[in-house]
């Protein structure tokens, strides 16, 4: 269990993160929503140990982050963020073996060969990252950290995603959440920033709603995605369609104007 | 590369101002380890194994040292136009070379140093500028890269204008001698220097070597490379205090030779990519390849007077740069 307990972040008396309590469950993906600027990377950053934070715990199986050292915090958890950029010719196949890095370990051909076939980077391997195109480059990262959790152990594991579907188009983007879902059953559990409320609404098992900091809704998706709650949180008009127990939910935010009658007006 | 470097150092062996062919070189060297060849004269034994060869090893270690100190801090600073004078430790030493030049006669207890009292002085001033630079650039436990270049520039700037106030009471001797110091030089190599170079780079040389794989990780970010289980914080003091340590005692031996550190490691990540496992090893070599046969030019060209040999490398290294800059550019573009 990931477990953070009345995290609070301030920068310079301005609370970013107020009093947030989360806990994350191997096997299942929480995804974080929220409008700009509502603290989700910040959050994140102290899930992931980047920020040291003051206020409030957050624990990995039960030990506190601040024991552990970066070799074994890595073994319990990657992270995979927004943007990675490489300033030297490195191969995608290389970026992807640097994962391997916690493992000590650095030839395992044929789990990196795994990973690759996965998510769909393994005919890029012998190409330049940088000559990669945005999507591209962010399948070979999600290969990156994969890789450094694929072995089973016989402790959880933690996934923490940032916006790893930015840059995709939307058939790779639901071809990443299925890697996700799949990988769920290694004994991992997945935190995810998302901005695409569908992808949420079909794919998490539990949702956060936050807002200027604070959580305001955390649970099950049937229970939090209403469109009350959803409207509450982005202040938008939002509508949310969901027939059966079994259909996709669909979420649909309603627009201010609509083309046809823009041209009525005109 | 090992090969090339073999070849590089005996032909730098044989040729020069006193020529010695290169079959008389290898009975020399054979002779020395035991052999027992005995077809060449007294005076070409005493150039080859008091002069040529010590300065050949100078050579090897420094240009070396600069190379793969080049291709650290490069991986460290994630910026392929970093080179090892940007932290500080070359205008650092040098400072404190022109201070021991100008007023160390006026000192009578440096002279206890003797002639190891110059290279002291300038390795203290290298590390003493990497301290206050790296300090400067970190902020709660953390080095923050972009403070830590900057701080770099002004204390580089610091560190120039000193000199020149410090030149502006020097004698013409004092200043001649700093000159020649400053343009660096290789020439003065015997075996107690290449003792002490030995002693001083190969360690930290060692240590960088080691660090292969978290340059690696760090080539994506510091925070990525936290995330894969890398202390960045040790990484860094490593390879800071490698780096001071190796560049400061080339800069006091030999002056300061610019642009090895930075063309070497870019030759390097064209032939074998940017794996650090190849970069690192290759840089020391390539680097050793290229101060050995800039300072077979620096002997040959002119002969029998010697040009610096920073003029060399220089000379080809600031074209690579301009070069480098407008690459650059073009991809950012």
């Amino acid at each position: 269990m990931l477990q953070a307990q009345d995290i609070h972040f301030c920068i310079r008396n301005l609370p970013i993160i107020d009093k947030a309590s989360i806990s994350l469950s191997p096997g299942e993906l929480t995804v974080i929503l929220g409008p700009n600027g509502a603290g989700k990377s910040t959050l994140f950053k102290v899930l992931a140990g980047d920020i040291p934070c003051k206020y409030g715990k957050v624990a990995y199986n039960g030990a506190p982050i601040n024991g552990f050292s970066a070799k074994n915090l890595a073994l319990v958890r990657a992270v995979m963020p927004q943007h990675s950029s490489l300033t030297f010719p490195f191969k995608a196949l290389e970026v992807v073996e640097l994962g391997l890095l916690a493992c000590g370990t650095s030839h395992r051909a044929d789990l990196v060969e795994e990973v690759m076939k996965e998510t769909h980077t393994w005919g890029l391997r012998d190409q330049l990252y940088g000559n990669l195109s945005g999507g591209e480059k962010q399948r070979v990262q999600l290969g990156r950290v994969l890789t450094q959790i694929w072995d089973k152990k016989p402790f959880p594991r933690y996934l923490l995603l940032d916006e790893p579907t930015s840059s995709m188009d939307i058939a790779l983007q639901h071809h990443v959440l299925r890697i996700i879902h799949k990988i769920k059953k290694r004994n991992i559990g997945v935190l995810a920033i998302l901005h695409d409320l569908n992808l949420a609404a079909n794919y998490a098992d539990k949702v956060i709603l936050l807002k200027k900091g604070r959580i305001l809704y955390q649970g099950p998706v049937k229970e939090v995605m209403t469109a009350a709650n959803l409207e509450e949180v982005f202040e938008h008009p939002i509508q949310v369609f969901s027939e059966s127990e079994e259909a996709p939910m669909i979420i649909q935010s309603v627009p201010f104007i609509q083309n046809h009658l823009e041209i009525k007006l005109a | 590369m090992g090969i090339a470097l073999v070849a590089v150092s005996v032909m730098s062996l044989s040729m020069g101002a006193f020529r010695i062919p290169i079959s008389n070189v290898l009975g020399i060297l054979s002779d020395v380890v035991g052999l027992g060849f005995t077809d060449f004269n007294q005076q070409e034994s005493n150039v080859l194994l008091q002069i040529r060869l010590p300065r050949i090893a100078m050579a090897v270690l420094v240009g070396g040292g600069l190379g793969i100190t080049g291709a650290a801090l490069q991986g460290l600073f994630r910026n392929p136009l970093v080179e090892p004078g940007l932290i500080g430790v070359s205008s650092g030493g040098a400072f404190f070379a022109v201070v021991f030049i100008v007023f160390g006669s006026s000192f009578p207890f440096l002279v206890y140093f003797g002639g190891i009292g110059l290279p002291l002085f300038a390795f203290l001033g290298g590390l003493i500028n990497t301290l206050l630079v790296y300090k400067m650039g970190s902020t709660a436990g953390r080095t923050d890269i972009s403070l830590l270049i900057l701080a770099g520039v002004a204390l580089n700037a610091l560190s120039g204008a000193l000199i020149g106030l410090v030149i502006f009471y020097a004698d013409d001797a004092a200043l001649r001698n700093f000159t020649f110091w400053s343009l660096g030089d290789v020439g003065g190599a015997n075996w107690s220097k290449v003792g002490i170079a030995f002693l001083l780079i190969s360690g930290p040389v060692i240590l960088v070597l080691s660090q292969f794989k978290n340059l690696n990780a760090l080539s994506i970010g510091e925070n990525e490379a936290f995330h894969m289980g890398v202390d960045v914080q040790k990484v860094k003091y490593i390879l800071l205090l490698s780096s001071a340590m190796i560049v400061g005692t080339a800069v006091s031996l030999t002056g300061t030779i610019g642009f090895v550190g930075l063309i070497v490691p870019h030759l390097i990540r064209m032939m074998f990519g940017a794996d650090h496992r190849l970069v690192l090893p290759g840089s020391f070599l390539l680097g050793a390849c290229l101060l050995t046969f800039a300072d077979l030019l620096a002997r040959t060209i002119v002969m029998p007077s010697e040009i610096p040999v920073g003029i060399i490398t220089a000379i080809i290294g600031a074209p690579f740069f301009i070069w480098l800059i407008i690459n650059v550019k073009k991809i950012r573009s």
